[in-house]
């Protein structure tokens, strides 16, 4: 099933790719989350590739850590992945459905907040493991279920009040699942952990620059056979308010950090 | 290193495959291209980055020697 529609990713993370820096926090906070499982390895991954790279903020922040000596880059985005190759490794636009990588190339496949927008998650994983070494390490964050609850709930509320339906934030992986993806996809040992960190807003039209300018607001399919209305945006926006502000008016919005580390076998 | 093709990483050419055919890849030094001839496709390479990705993709000429 098509549930997201890939030419507009990369067209919205071509677009956002030159103003990219002023909205990396999130996909900096995650990268810290894979440094610091890369430090408690004791193996060393001299080949590795880091799938969905955005700018290059992970090999700025991972570096040479975990002995990785080649760190391809990856991204969906050309635009992305020529500021990427400015950190001074090699980097490529691949498609993350179609990943043109050879058998047994890597060490380390590393993915740092990229792959929430792919349609078939399974076949994506089954592919990386193949583009891994035997005893290879996948190691990735991903956004889980509690991402953007409050927003979903809220718009879901305005929906259902304006007799719609729609799917106005994108529906992420839960935690509960993720181990058994990996595992049907092959890898072994998988062990998925997550943890919250709640942003808080005083502008709710922040939340929105934000997700802009990391190139990141709503692709599923669903949205242009119903675009958000003004008035189910505002009655969203009103329940948002009501139902989660805190004493100082402003408005939390959930990030749950899935990481996972998995073995090919 | 002087010997060093032109336009592209020699490290990043050992893993390169075909994404749709996953056949292997010939680089065309003159066009800047990646050829997968399985696939009938050459992936163009802009500013030293290879875009790998399948619509971007030229499809080669007809081969004249088949039918």
């Amino acid at each position: 099933m098509i549930l997201f529609d890939r030419e507009v990713l990369r067209k919205r993370r071509d677009r956002a790719a030159a103003g990219f820096s002023e909205y990396d926090f999130l996909v900096r906070e995650a990268a810290d989350r894979l440094t610091e499982r890369l430090d408690d390895m004791a193996r060393h991954f001299p080949m590795a590739l880091d799938l969905g790279c955005h700018t290059g903020q992970v090999a700025e922040i991972i570096g040479g850590r975990g002995g990785i000596e080649t760190l391809v880059q990856s991204d969906l985005s050309p635009a992305m992945a020529g500021l990427a190759a400015r950190t001074g490794r090699a980097a490529l636009a691949a498609d993350e459905e179609w990943l043109p990588f050879a058998p047994a190339s890597f060490d380390l496949v590393l993915s740092c907040l990229s792959l929430h927008w792919v349609n078939d998650l399974p076949g994506t994983l089954i592919q990386i493991r193949r583009m891994l070494k035997p005893d290879g390490l996948f190691l990735a964050v991903m956004p889980g279920l509690g991402t953007l609850a409050e927003l979903r709930r809220a718009l879901a509320e305005a929906d259902g009040e304006a007799g719609e339906a729609a799917m106005r934030v994108s529906p992420f992986v839960d935690i509960r699942d993720l181990a058994g993806l990996l595992q049907r996809a092959g890898f072994v040992q998988p062990v998925v952990d997550g943890d919250r960190m709640v942003i808080r807003y005083a502008e709710p039209m922040r939340l929105f620059a934000d997700l802009r300018g990391m190139g990141e607001t709503n692709l599923t399919m669903a949205r242009r056979r119903a675009p958000t209305r003004r008035g189910i945006l505002f009655d969203g926006l009103a329940r948002y308010r009501r139902d989660h502000a805190d004493a100082d008016g402003r408005l939390p919005a959930t990030i749950e950090l899935l990481t996972m580390t998995a073995w090919a076998g | 290193m002087t010997d060093r093709v032109p336009g592209i990483d020699p490290k990043l050419m050992e893993i390169l495959v075909c994404p749709v055919s996953r056949g292997p890849l010939r680089f065309d030094p003159d066009r800047q291209e990646l050829i997968s001839e399985k696939a009938g496709l050459a992936y163009p390479i802009r500013d030293g980055i290879p875009i790998m990705l399948p619509d971007e993709a030229r499809p080669l000429e007809p081969d004249n020697t088949r039918p």
